[in-house]
């Protein structure tokens, strides 16, 4: 026995000699810039981010990342408003085409060297060059342009004064410049690695790049971890009380919910769906207002529609979104207080002439004038077997639908268990009046093959607004290869006879971006939307909102309606 | 001995080229591309990005420039985030391989110590607990291991963060690594002394008067290690290569979770390269292990 003893102990030994080891070793890494834990934010929004460059970034998180490390013309403040940055003055023309922005004086990039308008000429320059390939390159469309495609921005000599010209008047201009794609770059620092010009992000692919912003990338550890830590050349660095901004990288909602229960984070940005319900009632749930929509799409293309006209066609499609129980979808799967939607534009969303652009106004009222949008939030079965019997579909005496016509619907969505879920009430919802749906869950990429190729009927879509204009909305449902469009709905394409004829939608937004009168483009985006939501292709089901879990003793931080947080006014005190 | 090195390294170099024609070939079969999101790239930019990765050109062509590249070390930037791909693959080997061996040592220092015992104790209480508790270990999948480490040490006992920027703690990463293999070992090392401790030499050496510990380690171990070194080289590359449950649950920056992700993403070049680095290693990790073979048994002969 006593052999047996000793043996176990040698291999404990060995076991904790080795474990010993390795935890040393890793402990041996940085240590943190400041051991006061109140000036140090913990947080974890996601996982890896693809481009720290501003202008390459395509992703909320990542913007998250960008307002934080750098700042543009104009950033947002703690109400959501667009506010001048690191301009003192800014001049308009009275066409409304010609901006003039004076810089403040003495604005630094975090190595100390002067930045100036010359910078933003540049940078702005780079992010619409194809060649720097952005995702958002399309955003600078809004310029006016010489002929050989570059965008009319022209710094002045002494690099106090930009001048920017627009195409044509854009009413949301202010929130563009506070849009990371608008961010300024440094050109030495972008230019320095040798594969520049082939691989654009590569100078911010490492810590130690220059940047503008509140805080600086001090130390990665990919896949692991990020530290920031403060600017002292931050154009408001007075007002900055954090040292140090640290990421947690990880896009496990479990992982990240456990950090934060075990207070090794201050802020997450997600939580396991499984909790939401636990979670919402609790003092440290945030829910913030967002611009954007749920929503599914049909395939106007389907076979489903096959033989009947194109009003018969919209007819069926809007019969579904009548059978939709939106309500429970937001109570039970969404379950962060979501507004169920009746309409494409998001409700939240401005309508570039000062106000708000979903309600009913002396020029135009909504179809469903009381819930201002184009049905009534509540299920209505009756109406969706009217329109099924306008497309020729027959009933029996208890509105279900007869076995001579049945109707059989896929329907495609990507992983994850709230999209799932959602699809998994809209079979339930179809089916009581005997629809068969089908769901075929794809990983990712398969999904947003099949989405854009039409292999489906009907498909889950969303989309979070980049800007607070219809614009953005609205022109999703442009024709595939159309510089910002995406037609997942294949409307356009008129590949079929029982499609909708599109083209008068693509003149309308055409004209909605050139329209001068504002008054008359509220006008004009009302009729886009008409003609949108008239198709039935787009059965929107609630509106986003952004919630997070945030500590007690975390205050002044703020979110804006793009989902972007703001870190650098946070104080934390001593829990 | 030379000569079935040689041999065996050109066999190598042809299964290598193989799995990276395969690989290629598949990855670009299946749907989806690389710069796919949810709205659609300009054409200006897309067209860009193709001709900037040569995915304009066809499959067969994009493969021999692929070869080409990676003949002179070339294996790229990540399609999605313009980092190398070599250094990528090395970072997070270093960090999966740091974590992976500290487990690897401890599963075959433990499980040969603990196999050992079982079979030297063969029927009484210690073996009886020592296979109840490598049945276990066996059975309980690494995400449920690790979620529960991690519920008692860090959530419940609050002994170890979750995560820290500073202080990445690898214990219970390696505990979480090392459980399987060891009692796998454990099972092993166990099945193949009792054979040993059955053979006429240790007998001989038992009525020679030579003490039990000593007939073990100095006679019969040697013999019944044979068995655990097959096991141990295609774990090795496994374990090395990190695990992406592990990863994923302890926020570690490995390679596993490149695996995986290169393929979510459809990062081709990224694809290609985990395969490749993935395929040497398998091979080279096998070959050592059968020269070791060779080392700890004389009388494997080489073909």
């Amino acid at each position: 026995m006593k052999k047996l003893i000793a043996a176990l102990l040698t291999g404990a030994m060995t076991a904790s000699l080795l474990t010993g080891c390795g935890g040393s070793k890793g402990a041996s890494g940085v240590q943190s810039a400041t051991s006061d834990i109140t000036k140090v934010l913990r947080v974890c929004l996601a996982s890896e981010p693809d481009h720290l460059d501003p202008a390459l970034n395509s992703t909320v998180d990542g913007a998250t990342l960008a307002v934080n490390s750098f700042v543009g013309l104009y950033t947002y403040d703690k109400e959501g408003k667009t506010v001048p940055a690191l301009v003192t003055d800014t001049q308009i023309s009275d066409d409304k085409l010609t901006y003039t922005f004076t810089m403040k004086d003495g604005l630094k990039w975090s190595d100390g060297s002067d930045l100036t308008a010359k910078d933003f000429e540049y940078s702005w320059k780079r992010a619409a060059d194809p060649s720097t390939a952005s995702d958002y390159s399309y955003l600078f469309d809004v310029f006016a342009k010489d002929s050989d495609g570059n965008i009319n921005v022209k710094a002045s000599d002494d690099g106090k004064t930009l001048t920017a010209v627009l195409a044509a008047p854009c009413a949301y201009f202010e929130g563009l410049l506070a849009f990371p794609t608008f961010m300024p770059v440094k050109q030495e620092a972008v230019e320095a690695p040798a594969d520049h010009e082939t691989n654009p992000g590569s100078w911010a692919s490492e810590a130690g790049f220059v940047s503008n912003g509140a805080f600086t990338l001090k130390e990665w550890k990919h896949n692991e971890s990020m530290v920031y830590v403060k600017n002292p050349y931050f154009y408001d660095a007075d007002n900055v009380k954090l040292e140090e901004l640290d990421y947690m990288l990880s896009s496990d909602d479990t992982a990240m919910y456990a950090a934060y229960g075990a207070d090794n984070l201050d802020f997450i940005d997600s939580a396991p769906n499984d909790e939401l319900a636990n979670l919402k009632d609790k003092d440290d749930f945030y829910v913030a207002d967002q611009i954007g929509t749920y929503y599914v799409g049909f395939n106007v293309n389907s076979t489903l529609f096959e033989g009947k006209t194109p009003e018969q066609a919209n007819a069926m499609r809007k019969a579904i979104a009548y059978l939709v129980d939106r309500k429970t979808i937001v109570d039970n799967i969404a379950q962060t207080g979501q507004i169920p939607a009746n309409t494409f534009i998001p409700d939240s969303m401005s309508d570039g002439n000062g106000g708000i652009f979903k309600q009913n106004t002396d020029s135009y009222t909504y179809p469903d004038e009381a819930s201002a949008g184009y049905f009534p939030i509540e299920v209505n079965v009756d109406k969706a077997v009217e329109l099924l019997k306008e497309a020729g579909y027959e009933f029996d005496e208890n509105n279900m639908l007869s076995a001579s016509t049945p109707i059989t619907l896929n329907y495609l969505t990507n992983d994850g268990t709230a999209h799932i879920a959602i699809a998994q009430q809209i079979q339930q919802d179809v089916a009581q009046i005997g629809i068969t749906m089908n769901i075929q869950q794809e990983d990712w990429q398969t999904f947003l093959n099949d989405r854009k190729n039409g292999n489906f009927d009907i498909a889950r879509e969303g989309w979070l607004a980049d800007y607070d204009d219809p614009v953005n909305m609205l022109e999703i449902c442009a024709p595939n290869g159309d510089d910002s469009g995406n037609d997942d709905m294949q409307l356009g394409l008129n590949s079929t006879e029982y499609a909708p004829d599109w083209s008068e939608y693509i003149d309308l937004l055409a004209q909605i971006k050139s329209e001068t009168d504002s008054a008359n483009r509220v006008s004009l985006m009302h009729k886009a939307e008409d003609m949108l939501m008239d198709t039935g292709a787009i059965l929107p089901l609630y509106y986003y909102n952004d919630f997070y879990l945030q500590k007690g003793n975390v205050s002044g931080d703020y979110v804006n309606v793009f989902g972007m947080k703001y870190f650098m006014y946070v104080e934390k005190s001593a829990s | 001995m030379a000569k079935y090195v040689i041999k065996r390294v050109i066999l190598a170099i042809v299964s290598i080229l193989i799995i990276c024609a395969i690989t290629f070939f598949a990855m670009n079969a299946i749907p989806g591309g690389p710069f796919n999101s949810e709205k659609a790239q300009s054409a200006a930019v897309k067209a860009v990005l193709e001709a900037r990765f040569h995915l304009d050109q066809p499959v067969w062509k994009q493969f021999l420039i692929y070869m080409g590249n990676i003949s002179h070390g070339d294996f790229g930037v990540s399609l999605k985030t313009g980092r190398d791909i070599w250094q990528t693959i090395s970072e997070s080997f270093a960090v999966s391989a740091h974590i992976g061996l500290i487990a690897m040592v401890l599963a075959l220092v433990c499980g040969v110590i603990l196999g050992s015992l079982a079979a030297l104790f063969r029927n009484k209480f210690p073996d009886r607990l020592i296979v109840f508790l490598a049945t276990l270990a066996t059975a309980v999948p690494s995400f449920v291991l690790a979620s529960l480490l991690l519920l008692v040490f860090c959530i419940k006992l609050k002994l170890i963060p979750v995560w820290s920027s500073y202080n990445p703690n690898y214990i219970l990463p390696v505990i979480s690594l090392s459980l399987y293999p060891m009692a796998y070992i454990t099972r092993l090392t166990k099945t193949s002394m009792l054979d040993v401790l059955g053979q006429d030499y240790v007998r001989t050496a038992r009525a020679k008067g030579v003490p039990i510990v000593g007939v073990i380690f100095k006679h019969a171990l040697r013999n019944a290690l044979i068995p655990v070194i097959t096991y141990v080289g295609p774990m090795t590359a496994s374990i090395l290569t990190g695990s992406l449950v592990v990863e994923t649950i302890f926020t570690i920056g490995g390679l596993g979770s490149k695996f995986v992700d290169s393929i979510t993403n459809r990062d081709y070049t990224m694809i290609m390269g985990t395969t490749i680095f993935l395929a040497v290693l398998m091979v080279v990790v096998n070959l050592l292990s059968d020269l070791v073979y060779k080392l700890v048994d004389p009388r494997i002969k080489f073909e």
